[in-house]
């Protein structure tokens, strides 16, 4: 009988991840023993407080890590290094913006989760739940929790770690998802496509672990790439096993062709939550699938790519032109979301060594503008017949002429719009420069090619948002006019960041650059 | 410390598993035949009326009767009953419940037909967990008959039956682990050799405790009969069964109570070993041969006996207040004891501190803490201001209705005077009193 | 040493044989008499309806008594090997698993403060 050894655990290296799951505990004891009248604001402020003491944390560890203090922890299960850290620091801003725009109310007082989830859409006893002023602030801990799933995934060094990351991350998000306080029933059916090909897609990466597994004998990444070098023989069995676990994770991405569910769920969820679930679920996803491909994959490296190619190519592709034909702003976002996976892919498909920092760029810079646009999303409102501010108004038709009302609002959501399209000063511009330039330097020549006309088809409808906010007069129809409410201050706060980082990245991007540049060593 | 098996079976053949299987179905089969017979003549006596009296000695074949009886009558299925499951249900149930003994040790090493083997059928180093895996397989036997009757009381009494085992079952499963950590083992021979020294049952009394409230919940054993409440459920998920698949269930349920009883002894009543006085005689002769197996069958009865002295003496529990006592009392104790033992076990094993000492110093501030929350004073709720007579409708929706608390009675139209007080004292008023037709 | 389950599977045959052998026997002994009332669904006495209520569908706090005793079976299930190697993890072992028990103590605690606990 093996004697058991009791593996070391680096506390200190683990802090910021314990730092957001704590947290995350302590929010559901909050949720059963504060009375409720002072319920939210403590959610509220622990929601915002631990995502920045976690990057402090993050940024402490970087310190100390970046420059040869990489290491892997708990037995090798887990791995600090610069990618490592990066992805963590840059996820952690996701959620300060992110929460802070889930937290803040309506003028009139409404969230935007629904009162009581649990109620049935429609009934009396929801009805009741409204008029009780009833919260559901147990989303707060749901979101801290799946951040810590998204702080983990960076960091797994190890397949079965890297799952458990994966349903920790997802678990939350889809109850979050069938959270919206208007039109309950597209969140309820949105949250359960979500979970059902999501529960699928984590069954593809566990029999794609299973069959790594039978290939190298070990669940480690680096022994992966190992084994990947010297087995002889078994290649299919290893092939496939290693597209499985890469379906799992370009799933979570929203790649095509494992995209279905990014359009009815990004229109579904509460807008605040798909803001934060499309900036650092795909942070968190893009940094697991970094840490695959470069080092668990060198020895797959000409099996792999050819799929890397078609997926990113069939990405690009399809989400601008089914962005181009929608007519629902939520909807026009999401497709955009998958032709910006795409992008994003371009620049470590050809495992060329700027592809990490190019790639934790681009998403930087993406995720900002998607947390922004959204927010935006969630102030524009439509009016019912006496005035009362109701549901979002995301017909693209109801946001014509918001340019003329609210000239503010409106040149916050044309920037983000064309840091998307990916025009000069904006970091859109400097992500999509970095990300083409790191696949050209792996001699992904057609790939840039595919992708700048891509991007140039894609600018087309960002821009005729803008245009159409700008330069068109509201025409007659049956909906409901529309108009924009006054942001409340956590989500102006989350504006003004946004707009700001896009700004700053776009115009001088040098130190950020640089600082990701250091980042891009994977510990072994 | 040795998680393996301790009994030694490497003497047995086929023949003499064949021998044990079947030794313990007729085992079994004959105790729920005396078990059947015994149970009523103890509620005749704490009843203060005979029992069954009349076919055999004492009444004894009794339970024979109706078993032969039961095998006589027509095998009907109902008109609304989904066929397969329904048939299905009573055998998972019945057979899941004959498994049980497989891992029960009767006794220590005998010799049989010339082989020396041990007075068990089989063990494995997982052998607790495959009573828990066996007696949650019977659990479908009580969800299944109740939905496949296609009728109402079935399934109402499958559905609470199957929300009672398996919430009794946790307590159930949670009180079994500080077994399991005091004795470094999961098989029953090992267990049952750990308590060598002394039981499980003194030592781990809260589990214990835990384990004998959470067995007759898990038997569905009054008074937490619930899922076959007959003033409320007719009889549960039985309700729509006959002949012998009905036997099948009752006979399932008396067998279920001997298999918690012999878990009980042998997990916390030291299995076959002898009582302390008689395990002092003669050098232990009495823990050797054919003798544990008189021990193991008297533990296992006083077990039973404590099933219908209960039986006797409660009454059945409210749906609300069962499921309190099962998430609310046993599951928390069962935890908190856990931790406690956990504490304890680490101490002595693992750290350098002089046990009693340390026990000495958190048992004092913990007495008295006790103490102190047993005689504080408790607040006294403000009594309800009490806002005049409240009105009464002693017909409300057409139905006549007793006063709640608080409220009164009107004067009775057809009474001179009659107040809440003086009906009470009308029981003893004779019938005039009873007329007014308010109790 | 041979395989401790074979004579389970003994048993299992035995306990199979008599379950099977006993539904069996009164299929063949018992008399049948056709009678329609017999084969309707048993309602005291009341005209019966067809099908059980609600079409065989029951309170949703069932559900939640199953969703709740999953968390706890795992719990459980997880205890039990721990407490069998209890004294080979040592001090690690004990906090892993008071940090697990914690850890599930939270959400029952949650469940027990919002109702979930209480059956109305």
């Amino acid at each position: 009988m093996t004697t058991f050894v009791a593996p070391v655990i680096d506390w200190a290296a683990l802090s910021a991840i314990l730092v957001i799951a704590g947290t995350g505990i302590v929010g559901v004891l909050v949720a059963a023993f504060v009375p409720a009248s002072s319920r939210r604001t403590v959610q509220v402020v622990l929601a915002l407080v631990a995502p920045l003491a976690a990057l402090a944390v993050v940024a402490w560890r970087w310190s100390v890590v970046v420059g040869g203090g990489e290491s892997t922890l708990v037995a090798g299960q887990l791995a600090e290094d610069g990618p490592a850290l990066a992805a963590q620091a840059i996820i952690l801003i996701f959620a300060v913006v992110g929460f802070a725009v889930m937290a803040s109310r309506l003028p009139n007082g409404e969230e935007a989760f629904a009162p009581q989830g649990a109620a049935a859409p429609g009934s009396a006893y929801e009805e009741a739940a409204r008029r009780a002023g009833l919260e559901q602030t147990e989303v707060f801990p749901l979101a801290l929790l799946s951040l810590a799933g998204m702080l983990v995934f960076p960091m797994a060094n190890d397949l079965l770690v890297m799952f458990v990351a994966l349903e920790v991350l997802s678990l939350p998000l889809y109850v979050l998802s069938a959270m919206a306080r208007r039109r309950r029933v597209l969140s309820h059916e949105a949250a359960l496509k979500y979970f059902l090909l999501g529960a699928f897609s984590s069954a593809l990466f566990l029999f794609g672990v299973a069959l790594l597994f039978g290939f190298s004998g070990s669940i480690s990444l680096p022994d992966l790439g190992t084994a990947a070098a010297t087995t002889v023989g078994m290649d299919g069995m290893a092939v496939v096993g290693f597209v499985l676990v890469l379906t799992g994770l370009l799933f979570k991405v929203g790649a095509v062709p494992f995209h279905a569910w990014v359009p009815d769920v990004y229109q579904g969820a509460p807008t605040p939550v798909t803001g934060f679930m499309a900036a650092a679920t795909k942070t968190a996803a893009f940094a697991a699938i970094l840490r695959l491909l470069y080092v668990a994959a060198p020895g797959f490296g000409w099996d792999v790519e050819p799929v890397l190619w078609a997926v990113a190519i069939a990405s690009m592709l399809l989400g601008t032109v089914a962005a181009i034909v929608q007519t629902d702003i939520k909807r026009t976002l999401a497709y955009s979301s998958v032709a910006h996976a795409g992008f994003a892919l371009v620049a470590i498909v050809s495992l060329s060594e700027q592809g990490p920092s190019a790639l934790l760029f681009y998403l930087l810079a993406y995720g900002l503008a998607t947390v922004g646009a959204f927010a935006v999303v969630t102030l524009v409102r439509e009016r019912d017949a006496d005035g009362n501010v109701t549901g979002e108004a995301t017909h693209l038709s109801q946001w014509a002429g918001l340019g003329r009302r609210h000239p503010v609002l409106a040149a916050t959501m044309t920037l983000f719009l064309l840091s998307f399209a990916g025009i000069p000063l904006t970091a859109g511009f400097v992500g999509k420069f970095v990300a083409f330039v790191a696949a050209a330097d792996g001699g992904a020549w057609p790939l840039v090619v595919i992708a700048v006309i891509a991007s140039a088809a894609a600018a087309f409808f960002y821009v005729r948002i803008i245009v159409l906010m700008y330069f068109s007069r509201p025409e007659e129809s049956e909906r409901p006019g529309a108009d924009a409410v006054e942001p409340g201050a956590l989500t102006r706060a989350s504006l003004v960041l946004c707009a700001l980082g896009t700004l700053v990245l776009g115009v001088w991007p040098t130190p950020v650059l640089d600082l990701l540049a250091q980042a891009a060593k994977f510990v072994v | 410390m040795n998680h393996q098996v301790v009994a030694d079976f490497s003497n047995d053949t086929w023949w003499i598993w064949v021998i044990k299987a079947v030794a313990i179905i007729v085992f079994l089969l004959l105790n729920v035949l005396i078990a059947i017979w015994a149970e009523r003549r103890i509620l005749g006596r704490m009843q203060i009326r005979p029992g069954p009296n009349v076919h055999g000695p004492l009444g004894l074949f009794q339970s024979l009767a109706d078993a032969m009886k039961l095998l006589l009558k027509e095998d009907m299925t109902v008109k609304a009953a989904d066929k397969f499951v329904y048939v299905l249900a009573p055998l998972i149930t019945v057979f899941a419940s004959l498994l049980v003994f497989a891992v029960i040790p009767f006794g220590p090493e005998v010799s049989m037909f010339g082989v020396v083997t041990p007075l068990q059928l089989t063990d494995t180093p997982v052998a607790v967990l495959y009573v828990l895996a066996v007696t949650s397989f019977g659990v479908y036997g009580i969800m299944l008959g109740g939905w496949a009757s296609g009728s109402t009381y079935p399934l109402l009494g499958s559905v609470r039956g199957t929300a009672q085992v398996i919430s009794y079952e946790l307590a159930m499963g949670l009180s079994l682990v500080s077994v399991f950590v005091v004795s470094g083992s999961m098989s029953t021979s090992a267990i049952v050799a750990a308590q060598a020294p002394f039981w499980w049952c003194l030592a781990l009394l809260p589990a214990f405790l835990v384990y004998v409230v959470s067995m007759v919940g898990e038997t569905n054993r009054l008074p937490f009969d619930l899922p076959e409440a007959e003033g409320e459920l007719v009889a549960g998920h039985m309700t729509e069964y006959s002949s012998m698949k009905f036997a099948w269930f009752f006979l399932a349920e008396y067998i279920n109570m001997f298999n918690v009883s012999a878990v009980a002894t042998t997990l916390f009543l030291g299995g076959w070993r002898a009582p302390w006085p008689i395990s002092a005689i003669g050098d232990g002769m009495f823990n050797e041969g054919w003798w544990p197996f008189l021990w193991f069958f008297l533990k296992m009865w006083s077990l039973m006996f404590f099933f219908f002295w209960v039986r006797g003496t409660l009454l059945r529990f409210r749906y609300d207040q069962f499921m309190n006592i099962g998430w609310k009392i046993l599951i928390p104790t069962a935890l908190v004891w856990l931790v406690a033992v956990i504490g304890v076990q680490s101490v002595r094993q693992f750290a350098e501190v002089d046990l009693r000492q340390m026990l000495i110093w958190i048992g004092i501030p913990l007495a008295v803490l006790l103490l102190a929350l047993v005689f504080w004073p408790e607040k006294k709720k403000p009594e309800p201001v009490a806002a005049g007579p409240v009105v009464f409708d002693p017909m409300a929706d057409g139905f006549p209705v007793p006063p709640l608390p608080g409220q009164q009675l009107p004067p009775a139209p057809r009474r001179r005077t009659v107040s809440a007080g003086s009906v009470v004292a009308g029981a003893t008023a004779g019938p005039e009193t009873k007329e007014t037709g308010d109790e | 040493m041979t395989n401790p389950y074979v004579p389970i599977l003994v048993l299992m045959g035995a306990a199979a044989l008599l379950a099977l052998g006993g539904i069996g026997a009164s299929a063949v002994i018992g008399p049948k008499v056709y009678s329609r009332a017999k084969l309707e669904a048993y309602e005291c006495g009341i005209q019966p309806t067809p099908h059980a209520i609600g079409h065989g569908r029951f309170n949703i706090k069932y559900y939640l008594v199953a969703m709740t005793f999953i968390v706890f079976d795992i719990e459980v299930v997880f205890l039990y090997p721990w407490a069998v190697a209890f004294s080979d993890l040592a001090v690690f072992g004990v906090v892993a698993m008071l940090g697990f028990l914690a850890l599930i103590t939270v959400p029952y605690l949650y469940e027990w403060r919002r109702g979930a606990l209480n059956w109305d």
